[in-house]
């Protein structure tokens, strides 16, 4: 239980995923075209768009956990 | 299928907190029990006025990178089988496929109404039956008194790892079992065919591999999220070429769903493996309630029973009422006994301190 706590993982990742965040609803209505065209490449966007917000989002989600004190529990 | 202006809605805050909220517990009991929130995201955007097709699409696309997620961290944990997850999902692959054609068909020769009293009655009848059997299993094992052991391994699945059938045995070493791909394919078939009927595969595939396979739960519910993943993200490419993804519904279930998902899987580091089934068996046979509440609506769209306007309604409202609430009574078993568990290990820690 011991060890430092990844308070710069935290601070990095969460202003990473709140800066796509808020690309997301500053051109919300310009996405929002793009997004759902069917020609050529577009329709790869939603697809990489959801795995950046994951990868962004989903650190930031575990390393809250972790700085918040709920971690796995060991074995033995 | 050009998408119009018309299927993407304009969002305000309540509906975008309502969603976060349900995405957040979704996540929670996915990353816990390999499946869920599906049955609920799909309906609760579809009552903001999203349509059905976009809020299938927009949830699917935000199904993957959760189980990505999920799947990375129990991974982390020991608890997934890649191989069996990668040999489930290529058979549930081809149930998909014939689950949607046979969909297409209902749709066609009974209209609307025809496919969802379809859909609603696939509901009713497996999860009754299935989360009857998962319910009486963990009922057996609270009896029993050993809710500290380890699952046992279930008849029907001694019987199908003795079976030897050369050629066609494979060894999969996170689970610890060897068994015929004669088994595997059926049941992969079986999961891609209810994800493709009621957007919930996990509800046959986890199931599947605890009872049929001899899978532990711990390992079964942690596969299941790479079956998610595969089959997510083949649906969401094929919704993407249609222009039928809102990536804004999708992101916005993922900010939550992403906390949740990992919270749930941290909180089977905690729990009794029965525990798993509890929730799995409770949130089943909640939402079997919930679809069986509308079946009269559908026979009633079909004319072979009639119900006033009014209580059509109702149903409906009642209906959507058990869906939260199966989502809501897994959340709260599942922080429940990690709570329980947690405090369980501080106690052992402060016991050990002083004699050391």
């Amino acid at each position: 239980m011991t060890g430092r706590k990844p308070y710069v993982e935290l601070v990095v990742s969460g202003l990473v995923s709140a800066s796509l965040y808020l690309l997301l609803f500053l051109y919300e209505a310009e996405i929002m075209q793009i997004y759902t065209r069917t020609d050529t490449f577009y329709p790869a966007l939603p697809i990489i768009t959801a795995f950046a917000f994951s990868f962004a989002h989903g650190a930031f989600a575990g390393y809250f956990w972790e700085v918040v004190g709920i971690r796995a529990k060991r074995k033995g | 299928m050009e998408p119009t202006a018309a299927q993407f809605i304009d969002l305000t805050a309540l509906e975008v907190l309502s969603l976060l909220v349900i995405g957040f517990v979704g996540g929670l009991v996915s990353g816990f029990i390999g499946s869920g929130g599906a049955f609920v995201l799909t309906p609760a955007m579809m009552s903001l006025g999203v349509p059905g097709v976009v809020a299938v699409a927009s949830n699917m696309c935000h199904k993957f990178p959760k189980a990505l997620v999920g799947a990375y961290r129990r991974y982390r944990f020991g608890h997934v089988d890649i191989k069996l997850g990668l040999v489930l999902s290529a058979s549930a692959a081809a149930g998909v496929w014939a689950g949607a054609d046979f969909q297409r068909y209902v749709k066609s020769s009974f209209g609307e109404a025809g496919s969802n009293l379809y859909v609603s009655l696939a509901f009713v009848v497996v999860l009754v039956i299935v989360g009857g059997f998962v319910l009486r299993d963990a009922i057996g094992i609270y009896r029993s008194g050993s809710t500290h052991a380890e699952d046992r391994t279930s008849r029907l699945a001694k019987w199908v790892q003795s079976v030897e059938i050369p050629g066609t045995m494979i060894h999969f070493k996170v689970s610890n079992i060897r068994v015929s791909a004669l088994f595997t394919v059926p049941l992969g078939f079986a999961t891609g065919l209810l994800a493709a009927t009621i957007a919930v595969g996990g509800f046959i595939g986890v199931p599947g591999m605890i009872y049929m396979l001899g899978a532990p739960a711990l390992i079964a519910t942690a596969t299941e999220l790479v079956i998610a993943f595969v089959m997510g993200l083949g649906g969401s490419i094929k919704f993407a070429l249609h222009g039928l993804v809102d990536i804004r519904l999708t992101l916005i279930l993922l900010a939550g769903s992403l906390f949740g998902v990992q919270l749930g899987a941290i909180g089977t580091t905690y729990v009794r493996p029965y525990v798993i089934k509890v929730v799995m068996a409770a949130i089943m046979l909640i939402v079997a309630v919930s679809r069986g509440l509308v079946v009269p609506v559908y026979l009633t769209q079909l004319n072979v029973m009639s119900l006033g306007p009014r209580t059509m309604v109702w149903l409906n409202y009642a209906s959507f009422a058990f869906l939260v609430i199966a989502l809501g009574v897994g959340g709260f078993i599942i922080v429940g006994a990690m709570l329980q568990g947690h405090r369980a290990v501080v106690l052992q820690k402060r016991q050990a301190a002083p004699a050391k």
